[in-house]
């Protein structure tokens, strides 16, 4: 088993690669860079009359100086060849130099370094809390198939479902926060949150994060629920059951000694791709919440085609869930001994 | 029949499957005893009713589909189908034992052969210390001719062999030296080498256990070479029953003479046809009217259409039955 993990650590490398050169050729490739931003912006500012010369003039006279322009370009390495480029921004990204971002002017790791405890604050909640539903909840409704329980939970599970978390997150924010004004409307944490003890922080994160967290989770529940009941009635009609009921073992411990380890097998599978899901958020839940995570800098970024920024976030995010997949893979490994001595 | 010697007594079992629509009778009125020591074959297609009638001594049929609607089966003479379900967790396993036909599922995948093999043990003998656990797994497998067993107990069903693999299953099956074992087509899936090997394994710890066989299968061989006395079925219906000399040399019923005749011989020429048994079972959710084999029969006449035949004991032979209503005039 050691020897398949170390392989498939090793596989990172060239895959990592192969997604840099991915991102750094898009990002390239696409029209209206960095610079073309810059001069707009420079144009804005200059008013009307610098705007209508340069329309005269094509993009390279204008509002800035040629020397300008090609400071520029050397900055963001326009002026060397592609390959040369890519080399540099490879070297800078091993050492954690993501560049800066040209909408704030502040090193690109410094705001995804920011933003990484919120989004994996909410990621890690969203993703315990909808195991410790859905199992136990997918459990229930194995074994009680086809009861009342089973069909009026499938009905929530599948309103939660229908429902998109940003409108589920709208509902609750108007119903609990505006009329009833239980719970903070948005943010991360109170205004105060710095003179607070230690206790008081831990309580007012976790009060404002309750309605987020309904929002985030209540389209969740479907797919990891349905997974486990389905995976677990297959094992509970398996042959192995039967036998172990032939032994003469309990109905309940046949269940939870035999069914239960064979069912979690695809819930493994699916462990690591939660990861990556709950770094990239869901912006348009952060946007009501008002939320400063991963998901929100993503797509500001995009919008503003800050593409250090964007660069930044995609690699990142293919490292995770490259280490995501990897998880997954221990995860089966550990569920099921086929694997581990299969490769 | 001497009554003190029947060790198990199944009475006008009939089971039913519930499907979305209706419910549909797989087992009907099937009524046979089992003798101690004794090895009973259950012979027939494919949907007949064999398994069913296994699963339902066991109390293991599939729920909520399958239910025993009416009939008893007497253990002990206690009625198993009426027992508490704690009471019935006592029997299974130790008393009564089954093994399956595929070796390659019915063990669980994710467990080491010497836990699913403990848990016997764990089960009826709790008060068994690991070590003594450890050492009765170890003599068992090497009851069925299991190698180095030591190294097996610490392996998954996965590395071991078809053979293996039932080897485990009889052992488990086995291991409480059960009363009765319920061998559920327990060659089926194994070649033919392996498949004499397991059954020569059977038959050897059969004498040494002193336990009674009921051996389900479709191979009129594995009767020949295991069982003392038959029982076909039909349709979920026991057509005929007879000890296995008498059914090899004078079947009765028109069904068990179609089987015998579908088997292939060595003395019949080459490249001559096989005798085969026109037709197909007839769909349980419409059994016709009167015998249920009719449809098929070479020697149907009109009276077959209007009775229905019920399993008559012939002669002072005690142990033959057959439900046929021409037996005589065709045996003749």
């Amino acid at each position: 088993m050691t020897a398949y993990f170390i392989r498939r650590f090793l596989l990172i490398i060239p895959t990592f690669l192969g997604i840099t050169i991915l991102v750094f050729t898009v990002t390239r490739m696409v029209p209206g860079g960095p610079i073309e931003r810059m001069l707009t912006e420079a144009q804005l500012a200059s008013g009307d009359q610098v705007s209508f010369q340069s329309n005269n003039q094509g993009i390279a006279g204008s509002t800035l100086s040629e020397s300008q322009l090609n400071q520029l370009k050397e900055y963001y390495g326009f002026d060397k060849p592609i390959l040369e480029s890519y080399g540099i921004w490879l070297k800078n990204i091993l050492l954690l130099d993501l560049g800066y971002s040209t909408r704030y002017g502040e090193p690109v790791w410094e705001s995804i370094k920011q933003r990484l405890p919120i989004s994996i604050y909410y990621g890690v909640m969203t993703m315990l809390l909808t195991y410790m539903v859905c199992i136990p909840l997918g459990i229930l409704k194995a074994i009680k198939h086809k009861t009342h329980i089973d069909n009026i939970s499938s009905i929530l599970v599948f309103i939660g479902y229908a429902i998109p978390g940003y409108v589920m997150g709208i509902i609750v924010i108007t119903i609990f926060a505006f009329y009833l004004e239980w719970f903070p409307l948005s943010g991360f944490t109170s205004n105060n949150f710095d003179e607070l003890s230690f206790i008081g922080k831990v309580k007012d994160i976790l009060w404002h994060s309750v309605l987020p967290l309904i929002a985030y989770m209540s389209g969740a529940f479907a797919v990891m629920t349905f997974l486990m009941k389905n995976s677990l009635m297959d094992n509970l009609a398996a042959d192995y059951v039967r036998t172990a009921m032939a032994k003469g073992m309990e109905f309940k411990t046949a269940v939870v000694k035999h069914a239960f380890r064979n069912s979690i097998i695809p819930i493994a599978t699916n462990f690591g791709e939660n990861i990556t899901l709950f770094l990239a958020g869901s912006f348009l839940i952060e946007k009501i919440f008002n939320i400063d995570g991963f998901g929100l800098l993503g797509y500001e970024s995009l919008v503003e085609r800050d593409y250090p920024v964007v660069m930044g976030i995609l690699v990142i995010g293919s490292l995770l869930s490259l280490i995501g997949n990897i998880l997954s893979d221990i995860c089966v490994a550990l569920v099921d001994p086929r694997v581990r001595f299969g490769a | 029949m001497a009554s003190k010697d029947v060790l198990l007594k199944v009475d006008n079992l009939t089971t039913t499957f519930q499907t979305d629509e209706d419910s549909i009778t797989v087992l009907d009125d099937v009524t046979f005893d089992l003798h101690h020591g004794e090895s009973l074959g259950i012979v027939g297609e494919s949907g007949c009713g064999k398994s069913v009638t296994a699963l339902s001594i066991m109390r293991l049929l599939p729920k909520p589909a399958g239910q025993v609607v009416k009939g008893t089966v007497t253990y002990n003479d206690e009625n198993l189908l009426s027992l508490s379900r704690e009471k019935m967790y006592t029997i299974r396993g130790k008393k009564i034992a089954m093994i399956f036909q595929e070796p390659m599922t019915a063990l669980n995948p994710v467990h080491r052969i010497g836990k699913q093999l403990g848990e016997i043990y764990q089960i009826h003998f709790p008060e068994m210390s690991e070590a003594e656990s450890h050492a009765a797994q170890i003599d068992i497998l090497e009851k069925v001719g299991i190698p180095s067993p030591e190294k097996r107990l610490r392996e998954y069903p996965h590395q071991l062999s078809g053979g293996m693999r039932q080897r485990v299953m009889i052992a488990m099956a086995l291991s409480c030296k059960p009363d009765i074992l319920i061998a559920d087509e327990p060659t089926t899936a194994l070649d033919v080498t392996t498949q004499n090997q397991i059954l020569n394994l059977m038959r050897e710890l059969q004498q040494e256990i002193n336990m009674s066989i009921i051996f389900i299968t479709h191979d009129l061989g594995v009767i020949a070479e295991m069982c003392d006395r038959v029982i076909v079925m039909y349709a979920g219906r026991i057509v005929e029953q007879a000890p296995v000399k008498d059914l090899f040399s004078t079947p009765h019923h028109p069904y068990t003479k179609g089987l015998l005749e579908s088997i292939p011989r060595l003395e019949t020429p080459p490249k001559s046809r096989l005798e085969i048994i026109e037709g197909l079972v007839p769909n349980l959710k419409n059994i016709p009217e009167g015998c249920r084999f009719r449809s098929r029969c070479d020697f149907e006449v009109e009276d077959c259409s209007k009775t229905d035949p019920k399993g008559e004991p012939i002669g002072d032979e005690s142990h033959r039955t057959v439900a046929c209503i021409r037996w005589q005039e065709l045996s003749s």
